[in-house]
């Protein structure tokens, strides 16, 4: 019970009425011998502190002195206080004298403090409004009687001897007293008790179990084994950070925040009003499950569960809240992934399904050098087309006057593909022989779809050059596309390639004219990089048909004795695959597959294999997902590894993390996103530090050529001496230095190409 | 959104030439932590610097190498410079629905120059990522039901954000959509500097929490080996690295970020085989040294405020 609530009890005028006169010797007979020599020592003490300047009386610096068990520090500066207030009345024009214009110390700046609007302790309403907010008339008058018994409170305590007075009335004697005794000649300032009960608070609180701040010993043995196996052999290493890692401010801290007030401390001593008092109510602690919590997980456990086997023991005792934890630990359950895996040996499997020989080749050349047609008279011959379907596209063909153009709309396939007659994306397609499963990839010839061409170039294990040979095609196709692509697709790491000369009909199957455009063409791809062993020559007819699976019949074309176009495809090597590295997928297309899987992307597995179930990472949007179908050449399955072109239908994604041109890796070994990166490349033309756009299969960034580094000998890949090349020239290797404004995935290894104004500028090697 | 209204610099932001001379002082000696793989960097940390704010703070921790600071401002080695305003609790606006807690919301911005690459004004995806990292590790230490139909905004601008790579190394290595190892230390700040911020503003919390980061790192003679507060241009490379949000009396987390994985890094060497959680606990202790700071600092400014309220109060003042 508080004091105050005491004196607003206490009716004062009676008990001043019984006190009247007797008050002084009641008071001297209340205190022993032992108080009373307290009383000297501690009146001396503040006779000392005090100097003899000061004009106080024994008696108030005993009654002081009593009123503060003893404490003579406490007693010091309240009165020195009021001797000072009555100085600096008298002086107040002095007040600053000393301290310059617009340098006040702060300790004497008056402060406008606005209250924090925090709620008050009350319940919300007009009453505890003192300004001249308007009230009710209820309000003012409970108001008024508050006001009213505050100040006889405020009397009451301001009675000479009050302390005493309620002593005597609550009738017991100071619990305090002996222990204050003791103790009187090292007083304890207030404030270190305030201090000892705040540092004794958190003891309430249950401290980190495993790791105690103050206990480095009694360490779980999984730590000490993480020690011994890191090496941190260091005995301090255990050690806790126990000194405070504070710092002073810095330079900028320092002008930000004004200098450091000096005089903060010099009157904390009178905050005894923050002094808390005695807990009124059981504090709670906010360990356990607060009381709400508790009631509501008891109420769920009551209800019937479908597992009764499954329900822990009940401990009989009433112990409510340990009941309430258990359950609420059979509750938690770690969420699975929604997607269950067969979790397959795919590398097993993929040896027991013993794999038919499967290869993708790319389809390039010059524009109108006849590609498309090329490759749909070799789809229409292998059945994979049927009659039906070629008779239609022939029809609608004729209809908008370009009938030769049909064969070529088994591959062309969007309305403007084809009413432009040009290529404009990658066009894939399956055929199988006896041995092989092939996948065709048209590129489009025209210049401008080049990026296109590169994204289908880097799926390619070998290529087709397809070369026109009429009159003046040639010659302009060896100028413009024929060399671009060949140079691509050998900088993409394109091996082997197959050059099929074709429109042989159109010139009469002239030996002449193959052998002239085969010496040509060879020896410029000799020069390219191919080796002459990897080059194989056909003389064709695609329109036809002729040479391509079939040998052709026209008596013309009887001096060619080789194989046809599909043996020289099969005859192929079967290439190695990156099985067991961990993941890549360049995303190809992203689409929607249906309404089962709202989510799909195609691509062409890298490296790596992947299964139902997997989680993938998608970067560089470092998103994961998971993979909830799969197909393989448009075939569902179960698993894919490196080389199949898969479509691969995600869950937990959304569709705007991907882009065509991301990589789908797995989450343990992601791909780097990088900036900035040293390539070895061939130039194709002249390389200063520019603006370059960087392609990496689909996959295109703006950048720029930062640094030429070096340039490079062509033939053993060393760093020629000499001063740093300024220029590089087309036909030289060099290794630069290159940035792009977003992070894209490279890996080393990985090949690049580097494009300005249209033109392919350089590919090479991420280094 | 493209940002119209002002005049920006250059979208991929423009390198100032760096001349040789400063090169080849500086590209011989790189920064090496002095440090214990225990010892953190030195943290300043005070509230009260907004005085318009409800609550606000500002954190730094000093240069890992201080010496490094007089020299040039090329070589400056990299700080960590925080401020923090807490606004509200103040009543949502009569549009919003109604709700039973606290709303909480977070910004991280950094100031344009907080880093040598300059920043937009508007922010970018890493910098909303951070801010949702900050939410989640402040939602859980807050007690939203004592202020219903309210919000208070958590305002954290970065005046100055650590590289991942020391100036001289030139190139910037993995900066994705989350940033690169910066990030991390630099979202343990602001976890720690909002915890100061909102208890400066008086709001209830059910306890301090605070931020601490650990990494696995290479070595160059020795196997990885976890550090606390890592500071990525000190260290040759780094394997992964976890932040948290921690509440100590409680022991609890209220926020777990870590980045690549341990298993990866110790791919090639069998032998020294880590795990996760170590480096987790590594990472909490990193937070009970920062809880230390925390505490001097809010101790230093309630004594202030008890001060002033002593001052302020006429009838205090007067017995």
């Amino acid at each position: 019970m508080s004091r105050h609530k005491l004196v607003k009890a206490l009716d004062l005028d009676e008990e001043l009425d019984d006190f009247d006169g007797g008050a002084d010797s009641d008071y001297g007979e209340e205190v022993g011998a032992e108080d009373k020599e307290h009383l000297r020592l501690g009146t001396a003490k503040v006779r000392d502190v005090l100097g003899p300047e000061v004009s106080i009386t024994d008696r108030e610096i005993e009654d002081s002195l009593w009123h503060y068990y003893y404490d003579v520090d406490k007693t010091t500066p309240k009165k020195a206080r009021k001797q000072k207030v009555n100085s600096d009345v008298n002086k107040s024009d002095d007040f600053f004298r000393d301290s310059p214009w617009l340098n006040i110390p702060e300790d004497r700046r008056g402060e406008i403090l606005i209250e924090p609007l925090y709620p008050r302790g009350r319940l919300m309403g007009g009453s505890s409004k003192s300004d001249g907010a308007p009230k009710s008339k209820l309000a003012a008058l409970a108001a008024a009687r508050k006001k009213k018994e505050n100040q006889r409170a405020e009397d009451g305590q301001n009675a000479t001897n009050s302390v005493a007075l309620l002593d005597k009335l609550s009738g017991k004697p100071r619990q305090g007293k002996p222990d204050c005794a003791s103790d009187i000649s090292s007083p304890k300032p207030l404030i270190a008790i305030t201090e000892q009960t705040m540092n004794e608070q958190p003891r309430k609180y249950p401290r980190r179990k495993s790791k105690g701040l103050k206990s480095p010993q009694d360490d779980q043995p999984a730590k000490e084994a993480f020690k011994k196996s890191d090496s941190l052999a260091s005995p301090d290493v255990d050690k806790q950070p126990e000194i405070t890692p504070a710092a002073d401010p810095s330079v900028f801290a320092q002008t930000i925040f004004a200098a450091p007030a000096v005089s903060q401390q010099h009157d904390l001593q009178t905050s005894d009003r923050y002094v808390l008092g005695p807990d009124t109510y059981a504090e709670f602690d906010f360990a356990g499950p607060s009381p709400d919590d508790v009631v509501t997980k008891a109420q769920n456990t009551k209800r019937p569960t479908q597992k009764p086997v499954k329900q822990p023991p009940q401990p009989s005792s009433g112990d409510e809240s340990v009941n309430a934890i258990f359950q609420g630990v059979g509750v938690v359950a770690i969420e699975e992934p929604k997607v269950k895996g067969k979790n397959l040996d795919v590398m097993a499997e993929f040896e027991r399904s013993k794999p038919k020989n499967a290869a993708n080749f790319v389809v390039i050349g010059h524009v109108d050098a006849g590609k498309s047609t090329l490759m749909g008279r070799l789809l229409y011959d292998l059945k994979v087309v049927d009659q039906r379907t070629l008779d239609k596209y022939r029809k609608e063909a004729e209809r908008i006057g370009k009938a030769s153009f049909a064969l070529a709309w088994v591959l062309d396939q969007g309305t403007e593909e084809r009413s432009r007659g040009v290529t404009i994306d990658i066009a894939m397609n399956k055929f199988e022989t006896e041995s092989t499963s092939f996948t065709i990839l048209d590129a489009p010839g025209h210049r401008d779809f080049i990026p296109n061409m590169i994204a289908g170039a880097s799926q390619a294990d070998f290529a087709v050059l397809v070369i026109d040979a009429s009159t003046g095609n040639f010659e302009s196709g060896l100028k413009g596309q024929t060399k671009e692509h060949a140079l691509l697709v050998r900088s993409m790491g394109v091996q082997r390639i197959v050059i099929a000369v074709n429109k042989l009909d159109t010139i009469q199957w002239s030996q002449d004219r193959f052998d002239e455009i085969s010496q040509q063409v060879s020896a410029f791809l000799t020069t390219a990089g191919f080796l002459a062993k990897n080059l194989a020559l056909v003389p064709c007819a695609g329109l036809t048909g002729d040479n391509i699976v079939r040998k052709a019949e026209d008596p013309q074309a009887s001096w060619y004795t080789g194989a046809p176009l599909i043996s020289l495809l099969e005859s192929s090597e079967p290439v190695t695959r990156a099985l067991e590295k961990p993941l890549r997928m360049t995303v190809d297309d992203i689409f929607r597959g249906g309404v089962q899987n709202p989510l799909s992307i195609s691509g062409r597995l890298d490296a790596g294999n992947v299964q139902i179930g997997d989680t993938v990472v998608i970067m560089p949007a470092s998103q994961t997902a998971s993979i909830k179908g799969l197909e393989v050449d448009s075939e569902p399955s179960d698993w894919a590894v490196a080389g199949q072109n898969v479509i691969l239908h995600l869950a937990d994604i959304e569709a705007k993390y991907l882009k065509s041109g991301d990589v789908v890796c797995p989450p343990a070994v992601p791909i780097q996103c990088v900036t900035s990166f040293t390539v070895k490349i061939l130039a194709f033309e002249h390389i200063t530090p520019m603006h370059c756009e960087v392609h990496k299969g689909r996959l295109h960034a703006p950048g720029r050529v930062t640094k030429l580094v070096a340039q490079l000998d062509k033939a053993s890949g060393a760093a020629v001496k000499g001063k740093k090349p300024r220029l590089i020239k087309p036909g030289s290797v060099a290794r630069v230095h290159v940035e792009v404004d977003d992070p894209i995935p490279l890996e080393q290894g990985g090949r690049v190409i580097l494009r300005a104004g249209g033109e392919t500028i350089g590919a090479g090697l991420v280094e | 959104m493209t940002d119209r209204r002002r005049i920006n610099g250059p979208l991929g932001g423009t390198a100032p030439p760096v001349f040789v001379s400063s090169l080849t002082s500086k590209t011989t000696s790189p920064a090496k932590r002095t440090r214990a793989p225990d010892e953190l960097r030195k943290i300043f940390l005070k509230t009260g610097l907004t005085p318009s704010a409800s609550g606000s703070a500002y954190f730094e921790l000093e240069p890992s190498t201080p010496t490094a600071a007089s020299e040039c401002l090329a070589s400056k080695a990299p700080a960590l410079k925080l401020t923090c305003t807490v606004h509200g609790p103040r009543p949502l606006p009569r549009s919003a629905p109604f709700s039973p807690q606290l709303l909480l919301s977070t910004r991280i911005k950094f100031a344009p120059f907080a880093a040598r690459q300059r920043r937009g004004y508007i922010p970018n995806v890493g910098e909303r990522d951070l801010a949702a990292h900050l939410e989640t590790a402040l939602r859980g230490v807050l007690i939203g039901e004592r202020w219903p139909k309210s919000g208070i905004d958590v305002v954290i601008t970065v005046l100055e954000g650590e590289e991942d790579n020391s100036w001289n190394k030139g190139q910037s290595g993995e900066s994705g959509r989350t940033g690169g190892w910066g990030m991390m230390s630099i979202l343990s700040g602001c976890i720690t500097v909002a915890s100061a911020a909102i208890i400066d503003a008086g709001i209830d919390c059910i306890d301090l929490v605070t931020g601490g980061v650990a990494a696995v790192v290479r070595q160059p003679t020795a196997p990885p080996q976890v550090f606390l507060d890592p500071c990525p241009s000190d260290h040759e490379e780094i394997f992964a690295a976890c932040v948290i949000g921690y509440l100590q009396t409680r022991d609890e987390i209220t926020e777990l970020w870590t980045k690549r994985s341990i298993m990866a890094s110790t791919d090639d060497n069998r032998a020294n085989t880590m795990e996760f959680e170590p480096l987790v606990d590594q990472a909490v202790e990193a937070a009970v040294a920062a809880r230390l700071v925390l505490i001097e600092a809010i101790k230093e400014s309630t004594e202030v405020k008890v001060q002033t309220s002593q001052f302020g109060h006429p009838k205090n003042a007067a017995s």
